[in-house]
């Protein structure tokens, strides 16, 4: 079938509205719509037509007619009219009270209540209307709350005014009201569960450590005696630190009501004080404290700020050291390396004497983990936790090209991580990507040429590129230094440099957009991921070659779809 | 040094969708504190409050308001659906770019768009929500790219339909669903969407996945072989007269000859009372009762902009829907 009889239908249609356009253009367009745009001549219909009109100075008219709604914002019942609407204001709440009704046949949660204004100013000075919640905000409409409602309207009924509160309407809580009652959840959870959330929770566990210790007031004012240990039970162990004498011995086990999880330093710990209850608990099938106590086999994928009393094996990379005086005035020698494993890399720090050579493998027992920059760190102290086995765990990897495949969602979710490869989309390209000044001291960029921490600076010129990658799922800011920047762009910072002057910063910016944005890319580097969020330093980054035909298949095998 | 008392929200991810379920959408949901985010809940239980949307430019125009020119625009996606834009007047950073396309626009120039954007709402008086997005960065792309999107967001929606089948046998906890099989992410709003739409066919959303998956497959071959009809054929009974198009069978050619019969603005008004079911009735449809009716199309179409924008009885609440406006 040619174009001319595959559109002929639709084009008798353009014809017919638009008589001076050409035949052939009109199938051209229809052809385009179909092939570049995937849009169905049916569909296209509309779209076709208009386009033809607007060419031939056919009037248009503009069906984006909203009229825009003006909001009204005042601070007194009183300069309300009787049917205002987007009406913003801040009241003070009195009562609210829900009740099931009847609308249009269907049972509704509304509410109604009290609502008084100029809520920050003494009682006598306010008026007090009737509103009605249409929206279900009851959440924040705690009685003697202040809030500011946005996009509400008026209601008038018998001369009697009242606010109504729609489902659009916006209500944000200026101060709180009564008191906040935790979801909170009587069913004890498992210590893995209990570590990924921050807030009250109760937990059954066996104590495998306790031991007295001090804190000293940062102001000098003197100590507090608090109690530090271990709580474990089948599916992992956390740390607790509590503010009141712990009378259960170590070997018991506990069930703990009311306790709090905190984060301190990437690692979660339980907080206990004097309103959390605990009381020993019997089960005979719980887990023995030798059990518990038993040193955990991980991988580096796994590795945790704060984690101690761990088994691994690691294969080396590299291995140097390095002489230091401490503050003691002692002189120290510190050795370390990048070391590997199949779920990733790391870098291990050990305060005693070990030479591996580039391709040993160690099993390490009872090392602990640190932060350094963000990444985790194997730590070990003592030479007896380590050995160098000759038995190959696995196939020696070539360090020059281990990155381990990590799903976005992964990788996020997870801890900070090094030698990953992981994928998605770009979906932001930060406006202050391109040449930026950092401080000669710190490397702290430089902001209308002054560090913040050294003051004024001539900087030193670097490149970097600061982006989102996006798989609809997670998400991750994504920043390319200046050698993966380079090696992306092709072009080194100096080009770069005459570029922003050619173009000027949102003519460069705007250039990375339309080579970046929506476009699938894949990413080696390594993670950053705290409370804030994660953050991908890449070390490369390239288009995603799959063809869509590829990707489209593997969706269809995933999701069992025949066309 | 302000001190931070509350912890910096975590960006929103971008949910990929088609037009046909983002504008399905009427479940707003708004955050509580100042910066807390606000979402749109699909009947699938996405919950959008930022997505990665594209499709062929459609509209776009300026308008000008006493803070500066604002801009609106449309893009149609292979659903046949059409995702509204807007980029807002304080957003001048966007205006240099959009200013670039709306000049190519103008001149006649038709390209594929992406738009990365934050959902947003319009509320109608009588309660009606009209879902769009406020652009945040957006580019013109190459087709390659586009059908990649529509790939990734066939992958998505199928992903969101196979976590509402799982959601129908099981219950509609948060525990009840991840132990059905609901990925996590979706579990909010699989329970606020069951809450508060009624029994619908999801099915319908299938229909967009195929395209896509189609459009991808036939990407690099030739368009002749594509039985895009196989596609359309599909929608549920009761839906069956919105989604039947200008295309299925009937003859488009006015019959001038005969007498119309009546008045042209009852024909469309009665045509939207029949066929409407809460969603509109497609101008398409409108045209062809009128033409059936003996009207030419041209008078039809000037017919529903006349009754739309002079005399104001109908509305277009969505594009290319309309409903009779009754107050």
């Amino acid at each position: 079938m040619s174009d001319d009889d595959r559109y002929s239908v639709q084009v008798t249609v353009v014809k017919q509205e638009c008589k001076e356009a050409d035949e052939a253009e009109i199938i051209e367009e229809f052809r385009r719509y179909e092939e570049e745009f995937l849009i169905p001549p049916e569909d296209a219909l509309r779209s076709v037509i208009r386009k033809f009109q607007a060419a031939s100075g056919q009037e248009q008219s503009s069906t984006f007619a909203q009229p825009a709604r003006v909001e009204k914002k005042v601070g007194r019942f009183a300069d309300l009219g009787s049917d205002d609407k987007n009406v913003t204001i801040e009241v003070g709440v009195v009562a609210y009270t829900p009740r099931i009704q009847m609308v249009r046949g269907e049972e509704k949660q509304i509410a109604f209540g009290w609502i008084e204004d100029n809520p920050w100013e003494a009682s006598d000075k306010r008026e007090r209307w009737d509103f009605k919640d249409w929206g279900d905000h009851g959440a924040n409409l705690a009685p003697s709350s202040v809030v500011r409602l946005e996009g509400v309207s008026v209601n008038e009924w018998n001369d009697k005014r009242s606010i109504n509160i729609n489902r659009s309407s916006r209500v944000t809580i200026l101060r709180e009201g009564g008191p906040a009652v935790p979801a909170i959840s009587d069913e004890p959870v498992t210590i893995v569960k209990a570590s990924e959330k921050e807030g009250f929770v109760n937990v059954v566990a066996r104590i495998i450590a306790s031991k007295p210790d001090v804190i000293v007031k940062r102001d000098g004012s003197g100590t507090i005696d608090i109690v530090r240990g271990r709580l474990a039970d089948s599916t992992g162990s956390i740390g607790f630190l509590s503010w009141v004498p712990i009378e259960h011995k170590v070997g018991s086990l506990v069930k703990i009501d009311s306790a709090m999880v905190k984060k301190f330093r990437e690692t979660p710990e339980i907080n206990i004080n004097d309103r959390t209850m605990i009381e020993i608990f019997h089960d005979k099938s719980f887990a023995s404290t030798e059990e518990l106590s038993e040193p955990t086999t991980v991988q580096i994928a796994d590795l945790r700020n704060g984690m101690r009393d761990i088994i691994t094996t690691v294969q080396v990379e590299s291995w140097q050291s390095r002489t230091f005086t401490n503050a003691e005035g002692e002189e120290r020698v510190v050795r370390s390396g990048d070391v590997m494993d199949p779920t990733g890399r790391c870098r291990l720090t050990a305060w005693c004497e070990i030479e591996p050579k580039p391709g040993d493998f160690l099993h390490l027992t009872n090392a602990r983990v640190q932060y350094w920059q963000g990444s985790p760190d194997l730590v070990i102290d003592k030479l007896d936790q380590v050995s160098n086995i000759t038995d190959k765990p696995w196939e020696s990897i070539d360090p020059a090209n281990h990155w381990v495949d990590v799903e976005l969602t992964e990788l996020v979710s997870g801890g900070s991580r090094r030698g990953i490869t992981t994928s998605g989309v770009i979906v932001a390209v930060r406006s202050d990507s391109g040449i930026i000044q950092r401080c000669p001291e710190c490397r702290r960029v430089l902001r209308e040429d002054a560090c913040a921490e050294h003051g004024v600076q001539r900087g030193n010129e670097d490149l970097r590129l600061r982006l989102v990658l996006d798989n609809g799922v997670s998400n991750a800011s994504l920043l390319l230094a200046r050698t993966p920047a380079e090696s992306y762009l092709g072009i080194d910072l100096d080009a770069v440099k005459s570029e922003i002057v050619k173009e000027g910063q949102e003519g460069f910016v705007a250039g990375l957009r339309n080579k970046l944005l929506a476009r699938n890319v894949i990413i080696n580097g390594r993670a950053l991921v705290d409370e804030q969020g994660a953050m991908i330093m890449a070390e490369e980054m390239t288009f995603d070659s799959t063809s869509v035909e590829d990707a489209a298949k593997s969706v269809m095998e995933n999701w069992g779809v025949v066309l | 040094m302000t001190q931070q008392t509350t912890r910096r929200n975590a960006r929103q991810s971008a949910i990929r969708i088609f037009a046909q379920e983002y504008s399905d959408a009427n479940l707003p949901e708004e955050g509580s504190g100042e910066y807390d985010p606000s979402f749109i809940i699909t009947k699938l239980g996405a919950k959008i409050n930022r997505a990665l949307v594209g499709g062929v430019i459609d509209r776009l125009e300026r308008r000008e308001g006493d803070n500066g020119p604002s801009y609106n625009g449309h893009l149609r996606d292979a659903t046949g659906g059409t995702h509204r834009f807007n980029i807002a007047a304080f957003q001048p950073e966007l205006h240099t770019d959009i200013e670039e396309l709306l000049h190519r626009f103008e001149a006649g120039d038709r390209f594929l768009m992406m738009v990365i954007g934050k959902a947003r709402w319009f509320e109608s008086d009588d309660g009606g929500i009209f879902t769009s997005f406020r652009a945040e960065e957006f580019c013109v792309v190459e087709r390659e790219t586009y059908v990649r999107w529509l790939v990734d967001t066939a992958a998505a929606t199928l992903r969101r339909l196979d976590a509402q089948a799982a959601s129908l046998e099981s219950d509609l906890t948060p525990a009840g669903l991840e132990a059905a099989g609901v990925p996590k992410d979706l579990v909010d709003g699989m329970i606020l969407a069951k809450g508060h739409y009624g029994e619908f066919d999801a099915e319908i959303y299938r229909v967009g996945v195929l395209q896509g998956l189609h459009m991808a497959m036939n990407s690099s071959g030739n368009f002749e072989a594509a039985p895009t009809e196989s596609f359309d054929a599909q929608p549920t009974a009761s839906t069956e007269p919105q989604q039947s198009t200008v295309m299925d069978g009937v003859p488009f050619t006015p019959t001038t000859s005969s007498e119309p019969d009546g008045n042209v603005d009852d024909v469309i008004k009665t045509a939207i009372s029949i066929a409407d079911q809460g969603q509109g009735v497609p101008y398409d449809s409108l045209i062809l009762a009128a033409v059936q009716a003996g009207f030419s199309r041209l008078v039809a179409e000037d017919a529903i902009d006349d009754l739309r924008d002079v005399k104001c009885e109908i509305i277009e609440p969505r594009f290319g829907f309309f409903q009779i406006l009754d107050d």
